[in-house]
């Protein structure tokens, strides 16, 4: 299977090693990522804050060279490139006038057909196939993670259908389920971290990201798991600071799901850079091989 | 705050309101203050005279000045939770975003500065070479944001800022998260001669 394949700029630069684990994680289930070639930034919410037209006409180029490639879809696992990316498809499908005027000035044009997935649904549908549970090699002991989607993924400025519950989306839940993991429920699963704040404005930032942590630690999970790298960049090379100024005495390790995922598949921590984490990650992850086969129809 | 009761015009206010929600695309006079909005806006903290509803109803009672002052226009996270859950479908962080387009036009200065010039440097990075550089914007951007600082003699300000900068750059490059190559997409000439076919058949 083909699928298009968007990292967009943070994915190459800070959290390169979710660039790295995508590919190693997918290529091990056999879906083929294919980066698409010359792409642009997405214009994320900055572009949105100052120039409505920039925030449509950025991704769009990214639509049409996806397109004019013959993909029929595209997987983006950065959720605000993801939901820039879905929001100018839907606007463009619904303005054929401005459709046409970005279209005059690229040589990659908009058709408009191209589903544009989170990584999430790729996995799920992969998932539905039947095909994970044979291929995974390793199984969890103590591992207790609360899914953390933060706000791109499932919410949009504009009537965009989301591509899950809106307030209580359930996707990296279903995942981790299948590699025997058992999330813990919580409250703050789609409140944000702030962004961007943490660097402009870090009082805000700051206060939402303890509260986040609190209720994680009264839950009694010991890790987050993550989608978005911005949330795992917030969330884990802030944690000490916030969690100092805010009297937490835990520290909980940042996932992304590539990495529980990629474990489970039979990949080491240094295959999937999990040590280039800021919050110390690696002591908790109590891997055993996969005997029983039968264990997996019950899950 | 808002405006005196006897310098009320409901013409002029019916204009401003008018505007921002041709420009925003949101039916702001449908808001009935049912402050669902503020009860999920994870910028309304325990401090600070502001919120979502505050922010509509100073633009539908036309007080321009209190509302492009008011702090929401810049402390909005953009996590969209206003609009999701508004019984009228009424998405406050694009009214102040259409806000903060409005300050830029006016030529005023932003009540925060350093929040606007962080999302210019962040959109100017990718617009120039078709993608961000995670460096080089955050290095034009605490230099935006530094010598405004020193035109306004905010030493303390200054000091803090380097510190908190310092601290994540050396927990950036420890981890070994910071990134030396340099990112660049052919796209940028695309985007910026579209971008300028747009702003002229926008004056004509």
């Amino acid at each position: 299977m083909d699928i298009a394949y968007y990292p967009g700029c943070s994915l190459k630069q800070s959290s390169a090693l979710y660039d790295l684990q995508t590919k190693k994680v997918f290529s091990k289930l056999d879906i083929n990522l294919k980066e698409i070639e010359d792409w642009n930034c997405c214009g994320a919410t900055s572009a949105s804050k100052i120039d409505d037209f920039l925030s449509i006409a950025m991704p769009a180029r990214n639509i049409g060279i996806a397109e004019s490639a013959g993909f029929s879809e595209i997987v983006i696992p950065c959720s605000a490139c993801y939901a820039k990316t879905l929001v100018a498809k839907e606007k463009l499908n619904n303005d054929p006038e401005l459709k046409s005027e970005i279209n005059s000035g690229f040589a990659k044009k908009v058709k408009g057909s191209l589903k544009v997935s989170t990584i999430l649904e790729v996995l799920l549908a992969f998932i539905e196939s039947g095909a994970l549970s044979n291929k995974l090699e390793k199984k969890y002991e103590g591992l207790k993670p609360v899914c953390y989607y933060g706000c791109m993924m499932t919410r949009f400025a504009y009537d965009v259908p989301s591509p899950d519950d809106v307030e209580n989306p359930q996707g990296m839940e279903k995942v981790l389920k299948k590699i025997g993991l058992h999330p813990v429920d919580w409250n703050f699963k789609t409140v944000c971290c702030g962004a961007s704040a943490s660097i402009n404005d870090a009082g805000v930032s700051f206060a939402l990201m303890a509260k986040i942590m609190k209720d994680a630690v009264a839950r009694g999970a010991n890790c987050f798991v993550v989608t978005c790298p911005m949330c795992q960049m917030n969330l884990d090379a802030y944690q000490d600071e916030f969690c100092r100024q805010n009297n937490i005495t835990q520290r909980l390790p940042v996932f992304f799901i590539t990495e529980l995922l990629g474990l489970a598949l039979g990949m080491g921590v240094k295959d999937l850079q999990i040590d280039r984490h800021f919050v110390e990650s690696t002591s908790i992850l109590n891997l055993q091989d996969k005997v029983v086969k039968e264990r997996d129809t019950n899950e | 705050m808002p405006s005196n009761a006897f310098q009320f015009s409901p013409a002029d206010a019916a204009a401003f309101s008018r505007k921002v929600a041709r420009i925003s695309g949101q039916n702001i006079q449908e808001c009935y203050q049912c402050r669902r909005c503020t009860a999920g806006c994870p910028a309304v903290q325990d401090e600070g005279n502001f919120s979502p509803d505050m922010l509509i109803r100073l633009v539908n009672l036309g007080d321009i000045n209190a509302a492009i002052n008011n702090e929401m226009v810049w402390k909005c996270v953009t996590c969209y939770t206003c609009g999701t859950r508004c019984p009228n479908n009424i998405h406050t962080s694009r009214i102040a975003d259409t806000l903060k387009k409005m300050v830029k036009e006016s030529g005023v200065e932003p009540l925060k500065p350093n929040i606007a010039y962080f999302h210019s440097s962040f959109l100017e990075s990718g617009v120039r070479w078709g993608r961000v550089n995670e460096a080089e914007f955050m290095g034009v951007y605490e230099m935006k944001n530094i010598l405004h600082l020193v035109k306004q003699k905010k030493f303390k300000e200054i000091y803090d800022e380097i510190i908190q900068l310092s601290k994540f750059v050396w927990r950036v490059l420890k981890q070994g998260r910071m990134h030396f190559g340099f990112l660049t997409s052919k796209g940028h000439k695309e985007i910026k001669r579209l971008k300028r076919q747009h702003q002229t058949s926008n004056k004509v």
